[in-house]
Parts: structure tokens; C-alpha cells; sequence
């Protein structure tokens, strides 16, 4: 049997799997509809019918199923995570399972997609560390993401010592709603 | 304890799962029969059973019915919802699952089950065992089930599919 303990593992697998299958256009198509689509149809419900407060009661529920150290914020305008301890990418971590090439890239993948079908953009980076921050707003706000501290305080996961991890990338979102529109930098 | 003789070959910092990851399981499986038929879903499953599941099949291979007794108590312990009965014997070891997770996670939440869901326990079951020269036979489903796993050798007939149920919600 397939369990949900180690779910994050047997999930990042299949991905290099579907890859190997149909190129990376086949993991985008399963991320859009077996992920957001399927799985979680349930958040896209709360979120096109609330909004902000359905984003906080999604994610204030699923993070903290999974074990998530988290922190959220929001405006009458703008919804923050920053995600201290990704339980999904730090499972992978901890026990050293990396098939597919980014892994991070699959919360895009299917929150993207959501997002834009509800009429949301999101700024969003992550570390490939198990850290990551993001902001999700109205598409006709043209709003720039918070400074550093702004939204979040000393929750902002940008304050940590080692957001920007040696030798680390960074990927790097602006108004996105696609997986692939992202910049990559060194993180030093 | 030294890390071969762990039962689970990961680990992580809470003690159960998130029961609503059945439904990306359920889901990337209706997914991958659309796409490549059940004939494709089960060259999933082995490929999952041989390839990821891999630690698994070499603690298998190395500590025999007694290591796969031992994964199946720790698996279970670690899913929620699970009513399962662990029995082993000199042969066989034997799970007896009286109340399915997923599926009773899936049920609850009203989410379309892909009727073959209960396929996997088999063919991702006989990847895994087979290196390690057991076969698995799986009877029932669709919520409860026997899973035997036993030496290859003491089983002539391959496992019959009609004897695992259609899932259904």
C-alpha cells in the first residue's frame, strides 16, 4: 500500500517518473490537474469562494496536518506564508531523496494554476532548504511585495541567517502563476 | 538501532501522515490511467514498487518474513485511521486490514475513488517482495482486506485480479 506517512517521498518520485514518460509538459499537466484539479479541489473552493480568509483557513489547516513551521499574515489585500520548516521538502532532506530536479517547483505547479482560475498573482521564493515566502494578491493590484519585516516581522523568513544558503539557488517569482516563470540566482 | 534494521527506511518528525494526501494518491492515479491505461498504471505501480520502494525490498531481502512483519506494523502505525492486523508464522506473514485509510479517508470525504485503486496493494506489493524471493496475494478491498505475503516457491497460481474488489465510495 501507498502510504500519506511518506508521502512527500513516493510524490517527488513520481514526478521524475512522469518526466521520463512525457517530458516536462506531462509533469505541468499533472501538477494543474491531478494536483490542483483533483487532490486539491477543496482549497480551490474555499479560496475562489472566500478569498483571504478561505487561503487562511486552507493553509492553516494543511500546514499544520503536515507539520509545517510556518508563520501567516494578511491585509484586507494581502496573504503571506513564510514557510520556516517545508515538511515536504524537509522530509526529502532528511532522508537524502532527490530523483526529480526540483521538487520545488510542484507548489507553483498546482497553486499557480489555482490562483490564476480565482484571479490571484503570486510573488513567491524559495531556498531549495525547506524555506520559502509568499504573497498572493488581487491581478489588478499592482502592489510590489512587502520589504523584508514588513508583513511578517521577525517571522519574515528573509531575516534568517541562513535564507540565503552557500552556494544555495534561489528561484524567484514575480506576479507568476506558471511553474516555469521564475528567475534562478545564486544565493551568494 | 543501526539503520538497516530500522522497519521504515525514512523517517520524519510526526508520528502519523496527512490524510488528505489520499487524495493525491487516489488522484495520481485516476491521472495516470487517463493518460496510459491500466496497462500504464500498472507499469507505475512496479516501477514504484521496484525503484522507489528499493530500501525497502533490501531490508526484505536481508531480514525475510520477520523484516517484512516489522515494515508492515511501523507502515501501519504511521497511517491514520489504519485497523491492521500483523500475524506471522514461520511462512506467511499476514495483514489483515479491517479498516483501509485511504479508503475509509477517501469515503468520508466523498471523493471518487478510482475503482482499480485496490490493484495497487498488489502490483506495487509484488515489486517490492519479488528481489527478495516472496509473492504477495491480495483478497477483498474496496475498504478491508487479506494481504499474504509468503515464499515464492509454495505458490503455483499467479494472483487472480478478480479477487481484489472495485473501490468505491
Amino acid at each position: 500500500m501507498l502510504g500519506c506517512y511518506d508521502f512527500c517521498g513516493h510524490y517527488e518520485w513520481t514526478f521524475e517518473w512522469l518526466r521520463q514518460q512525457g517530458g516536462e509538459s506531462l509533469v505541468r499537466e499533472y501538477w494543474d490537474e491531478a494536483i490542483h484539479r483533483d487532490s486539491q479541489r477543496h482549497a480551490a473552493a474555499l479560496i475562489a469562494a472566500k478569498g483571504i480568509a478561505g487561503m487562511k483557513e486552507y493553509w492553516g489547516h494543511t500546514l499544520a496536518d503536515e507539520g509545517a513551521g510556518y508563520y501567516c499574515a494578511a491585509t484586507s489585500a494581502t496573504f503571506r506564508i513564510d514557510m520556516h520548516e517545508c515538511p515536504s521538502k524537509g522530509f526529502l532532506l532528511r532522508n537524502v531523496l532527490r530523483r526529480y530536479h526540483d521538487y520545488c517547483d510542484h507548489c507553483m505547479g498546482w497553486i499557480g494554476p489555482l490562483l490564476k482560475q480565482c484571479g490571484w498573482v503570486v510573488d513567491h521564493e524559495h531556498n531549495h532548504c525547506g524555506q520559502c515566502w509568499w504573497e498572493l494578491r488581487r491581478a489588478d493590484d499592482p502592489t510590489p511585495p512587502s520589504e523584508s519585516g514588513k508583513m511578517s516581522g521577525t517571522h519574515d523568513v528573509r531575516q534568517r541567517a541562513d535564507w540565503l544558503p552557500p552556494h544555495g539557488t534561489m528561484d524567484v517569482y514575480e506576479r507568476a502563476n506558471n511553474p516555469d516563470d521564475k528567475t534562478t540566482r545564486k544565493a551568494d | 538501532m543501526p539503520s538497516s534494521a530500522k522497519p521504515l527506511p525514512y523517517t520524519d518528525t510526526k508520528l502519523v501522515g496527512a490524510a488528505d494526501f489520499y487524495y493525491a494518491i487516489n488522484a495520481t492515479f485516476r491521472f495516470v490511467l487517463k493518460k496510459s491505461g491500466i496497462e500504464g498504471l500498472r507499469r507505475y505501480w512496479t516501477d514504484l514498487g521496484a525503484g522507489y520502494f528499493a530500501p525497502v525490498m533490501v531490508r526484505w531481502r536481508t531480514g525475510g518474513l520477520p523484516a517484512v512483519a516489522a515494515y508492515w506494523r511501523a507502515f501501519f502505525a504511521a497511517e491514520p485511521g489504519a485497523e491492521v492486523e500483523v500475524h506471522q508464522s514461520s511462512d506467511v506473514v499476514t495483514l489483515d486490514v479491517k479498516v483501509c485509510p485511504a479508503i475509509k479517508h477517501l469515503r468520508a470525504h466523498g471523493r471518487e475513488i478510482v475503482p482499480c485503486f485496490c490493484q495497487h496493494c498488489y502490483f506495487v506489493g509484488e515489486a517490492m517482495v519479488a528481489p527478495a524471493g516472496l509473492t504477495v496475494r491480495v483478497e477483498g478491498g474496496n475498504g478491508s482486506c487479506r494481504q499474504t505475503f509468503l515464499r515464492h516457491h509454495i505458490v503455483s497460481a499467479p494472483q487472480d485480479l478478480a479477487l481484489i474488489k472495485e473501490a468505491a465510495c
